[in-house]
């Protein structure tokens, strides 16, 4: 079963992938889908970021004593700065070490 | 090159994620080069590992992946004229990271007829890299301890990408309106407040968009 789920979802990745190098493909995305698809980065992976970052692992908001939180106000930091993949990891995880290391 | 150093850990994290998750060794090694994209696998070993409806693991992927239909569309044009022996393997390496190398060279060097080959260099680097760290994160996973946090890796990978293209306002809304949904949307069930987050911030982007548009014009 999951070998079935997937091969689909890798067929379903490549096909969006290939999509536009098709033959049968318009030259050019309608106006209205390129704008729409432009924001299709940020709104998934905000989606993925944002929960790994505030929810708690047993589920519910977490604010307080949470050092992913301020470790992840770093990272957006050092990424805006640096537009480094490597350091935005590097910092996060520094954060997050030597708060739970000093603080939690 | 930093670019794949910074594959490395991601691709590390998985492998320890894919083992926790419950996916066997093979299961979780083949999804990288089945599935070949990051935010893909990671999302799929997630839900598989909630017991999610296939379904809705495929619907899932779906709208995580739609964002290659953007990368596909601006880079065809380079592209179309080449035989379907290239095609297909340049497709299946179009990642977000090749994509963003690739884009950038393309569009600021003058036309060659060799420039595919720098997507099928980079293309095929990092699937290289991708397979060597997600088999040594697999391999070496278990020896790593928990307190370590190493899944952290993966938000942060994700921060680092769109945290510099936050530009217009339009962006910030989608960005803003994507996490409040992936939040108030927990108790939905089959996590399937990825799928709602990502579509709200989507459509609340397009139209924050088209507004501003609007009133340019007039």
């Amino acid at each position: 079963m999951i070998w079935m789920v997937m091969i689909t979802c890798g067929l379903l990745t490549f096909a969006t992938r290939f999509v536009m190098f098709s033959d049968i493909a318009p030259r050019q995305l309608p106006d209205w889908l390129r704008d729409a698809l432009g924001f299709v980065p940020i709104a998934v992976l905000t989606a993925i970021i944002v929960p790994a970052v505030i929810i708690a692992p047993e589920g519910g908001l977490a604010i307080a004593g949470n050092a992913r939180l301020p470790a992840a106000i770093m990272a957006v930091t050092v990424a805006l700065v640096t537009r480094s993949v490597l350091a935005t990891i590097a910092t996060g995880l520094a954060t997050l070490w030597c708060l739970e290391w000093l603080v939690y | 090159m930093p670019l794949q150093l910074g594959v490395a850990p991601f691709g590390l994290v998985f492998g320890v994620l894919g083992i926790a998750s419950g996916l066997t060794p093979l299961q979780t090694i083949m999804l990288s080069s089945i599935v070949f994209g990051g935010a893909s696998q990671v999302v799929f070993v997630q839900l598989w590992g909630a017991l999610v409806p296939p379904t809705v693991v495929g619907a899932s992927v779906s709208v995580i992946n739609l964002r290659h239909a953007l990368y596909s569309a601006s880079i065809a044009p380079y592209l179309r004229h080449l035989p379907l022996r290239w095609r297909i393997p340049l497709a299946y390496l179009l990642t977000d990271e090749a994509y963003a190398v690739t884009i950038h060279r393309l569009r600021n060097e003058p036309h060659s007829p060799y420039q595919h080959y720098h997507l099928l260099g980079t293309g095929m680097t990092l699937w290289v890299c991708w397979q060597i760290t997600t088999i040594t994160g697999v391999l070496f996973g278990a020896t790593i301890p928990q307190s370590w946090s190493l899944g952290f890796a993966i938000p942060l990978t994700f921060i680092a990408l769109v945290a510099p293209v936050l530009r217009r306002r339009a962006d910030l809304v989608a960005c803003l309106t994507a996490g409040v949904i992936s939040i108030v949307g927990q108790p939905l069930p089959w996590k399937s407040w990825i799928i709602f987050a990502a579509i709200g911030g989507i459509a609340a982007g397009y139209l924050t968009h088209r507004l501003a548009g609007r009133r340019d014009a007039t």
